[in-house]
């Protein structure tokens, strides 16, 4: 793979791979205990930087940590106490930015084992909400197991669905914690047989909060669909998919054209209640709302459509996946008026040369902010071109170059 | 253990205060002369033996019924319905409520074993008898809160009586600008007509 396959084309002229109108970047990263980093400090260009290490050196742990100060939760899915470098009782990550003007924001996060005190701060504020800080730094990250969102189960697309609509929609999170905490409450008093009036009491709350997340999911996904589609073809070379949003509450009926309104899904909700109220209490759980929700990817024409999560070959689920993240990148770029952090972590390792070259085209096209690339073999970021710095990572310490 | 541990021990069942603490209010006590600490436990004890709920309202006071219950100037058409006793002293300092009360215990948590039976609801609607016209429901606007109130207007649903929850918004006050989102959304979606 050499960079000479992929010269830009479309008029772009060389130099600007990846775009000038970098919207913020991220500066500098300090580490202390986090994962295999005891105390490190890492300044980055603004361009972006290829990092090379053979694995279990710590790149993963890196781009985990500076997405941390993205979501304040580890991106693979590991719980804070995890984070935590073996032996110590706290670690620490603070991140940098420049913005457009010139502006340094610094965002930081900490967590003590301890107690289990998390603190997060924003300038040295902590911030009177967690949602104030939430997505400050604009990041997306690629890595080899985003495959699992399409390949595995339901609760993985209901996760993407949620940081991805958490980051960009101002009450989504709160809404969201609302709901689950409501959720448990049903749960509980459906377990321990309450009546149906107390019961009752709960679907309103349950409804009220359940249909904003379906509104905000089926406009999400309902904005989003073609760009899926026009990513998933420009990566396979042709090829057709799509992608489409499966509420639990089935969509309420009526006039096609119309957009479905929000005293429509009110009325779904309640109605399935209704219908599955002998079942509930039969099992103890709440079998309707958006904790059941699915998001449905197909492959192939429409008239030969197959699901992808079953009858999708490896490649084209990895393939999915990818322009899945490249959907959210454009749904972060909308929100921010600017480019986010783009992190690829190991990404090509999984992917066909012929794919990895499109990615890389479609990131060159594009005018994208910061990259930071992980690859165990440096021959990797020939793909890049020769724009990036490129650092070493040998068993938690980074060094340039 | 000495009767400082005792005391300390003690205090470190309150809510709110650890070990340190403790030891730093016993330390307090023991400084002062001793009939100021005698005064204290005096009062906790008057307290803790006169002060009872009312059996009307549920209200803690030292008469039962309570003064809100027996006071001839309050307007007796109209009960406010809340969470805890404390909860009274917040409404009523206000100035603007000159109705009768009435205190849950708590609130629906299903989580913590409270369902309505643990609650004062029966007594509630024992009390909707001809006389009042209004309940105004002043359960906190959390997710308990607000299945309680709902679970409330169902249950006096039929009964002829107006129910009414509290106003959610801006603080009196307050600086838009400063306001967090929920509550802007919250108050934008309670808007009046002027």
């Amino acid at each position: 793979m050499k960079l000479g396959h992929l010269e830009p084309r479309g008029g772009l002229e060389k130099g600007r791979f990846f775009g000038y109108f970098y919207r913020v970047f991220l500066q500098r990263i300090q580490l202390r205990n986090f994962r295999n980093f005891e105390d490190e400090t890492v300044d980055f260009p603004e361009r972006g930087a290829a990092l090379i290490g053979d694995n279990g050196q710590g790149k993963t742990n890196l781009l985990e940590a500076i997405y941390y100060l993205e979501i304040f939760r580890s991106f693979r899915g590991a719980r804070d106490e995890q984070l935590i470098r073996f032996g110590t009782d706290h670690f620490r990550v603070e991140g940098s930015l420049v913005e457009a003007g010139g502006a340094e924001v610094t965002v930081a996060a900490a967590y003590r084992r301890e107690g289990r005190r998390k603190k997060v701060t924003l300038n040295g504020d902590e911030p009177q909400r967690f949602g104030e800080a939430i997505g400050r730094i604009g990041a997306i990250v690629f890595t080899a197991s985003d495959v699992e969102i399409v390949a595995g189960g339901p609760a993985a697309r209901r996760r993407f669905l949620d940081i991805i609509l958490s980051l960009v929609e101002p009450d989504y999170l709160a809404v969201l914690q609302r709901y689950r905490r409501i959720l448990t409450q049903r749960n509980e008093s459906l377990r321990e047989g309450a009546s149906p009036s107390e019961l009752a009491a709960w679907n309103h709350g349950l409804v009220d909060a359940g249909c904003s997340i379906i509104e905000a999911r089926a406009r999400w996904v309902a904005e989003q669909r073609a760009g899926f589609a026009r990513y998933y073809e420009k990566i396979s070379g042709g090829q057709q998919a799509s992608i489409d949003y499966a509420p639990s509450i089935p969509k309420p009926t009526g006039d096609r054209a119309a957009p479905i309104d929000r005293h429509g899904w009110i009325e779904a909700f309640h109605g399935r209640l209704q219908r599955l109220a002998e079942r509930e209490r039969r099992r103890g759980v709440t079998l309707a709302g958006p904790h059941r929700d699915e998001l449905k990817f197909r492959v192939g024409n429409s008239s030969d459509a197959v699901g992808l999560r079953s009858f999708g070959s490896a490649g084209q689920q990895r393939t999915a996946a990818v322009a899945l993240r490249m959907v959210e990148a454009e749904t972060l770029r909308a929100a921010l008026g600017g480019e986010p952090i783009i992190m690829l972590d190991d990404v090509f390792a999984e992917l066909d040369p012929p794919r990895s070259e499109r990615v890389v085209e479609l990131l060159a096209a594009e005018e994208w902010g910061q990259v930071l690339v992980t690859s165990p073999k440096p021959s990797e970021f020939a793909l890049m071109g020769d724009s990036l710095a490129e650092y070493r990572i040998a068993a938690g310490t980074l060094r340039r170059v | 253990m000495s009767v400082i541990d005792d005391l300390a021990s003690e205090f470190t069942r309150l809510p709110g205060i650890g070990r340190k603490t403790a030891y730093r209010l016993t330390h307090y006590l023991l400084k002062i002369p001793p009939e100021e600490a005698c005064r204290l436990a005096r009062a906790i004890e008057a307290m803790a033996e006169r002060v009872r709920r009312c059996s009307i309202c549920n209200n803690l006071s030292e008469s039962d019924p309570c003064e809100f219950c027996t006071n001839p100037t309050r307007d007796r058409t109209v009960i406010c319905v809340v969470e805890e006793a404390s909860d009274i002293a917040a409404i009523d300092g206000s100035g603007g409520y000159r109705g009768l009360y009435h205190v849950l215990g708590g609130c629906l948590s299903p989580l913590d074993g409270i369902g309505p039976e643990e609650l004062n609801v029966d007594s509630l609607l024992a009390r909707l008898n001809g006389e009042v016209r209004e309940v105004i429901i002043a359960t906190n606007p959390s997710v308990e809160g607000e299945a309680t109130a709902t679970y409330l207007h169902r249950a006096i649903g039929s009964r002829g009586v107006q129910v009414t929850r509290l106003a959610r918004g801006l603080p009196v006050g307050g600086d838009l600008e400063y306001a967090d989102g929920v509550t802007i959304a919250q108050a934008l979606s309670g808007r009046r007509g002027m």
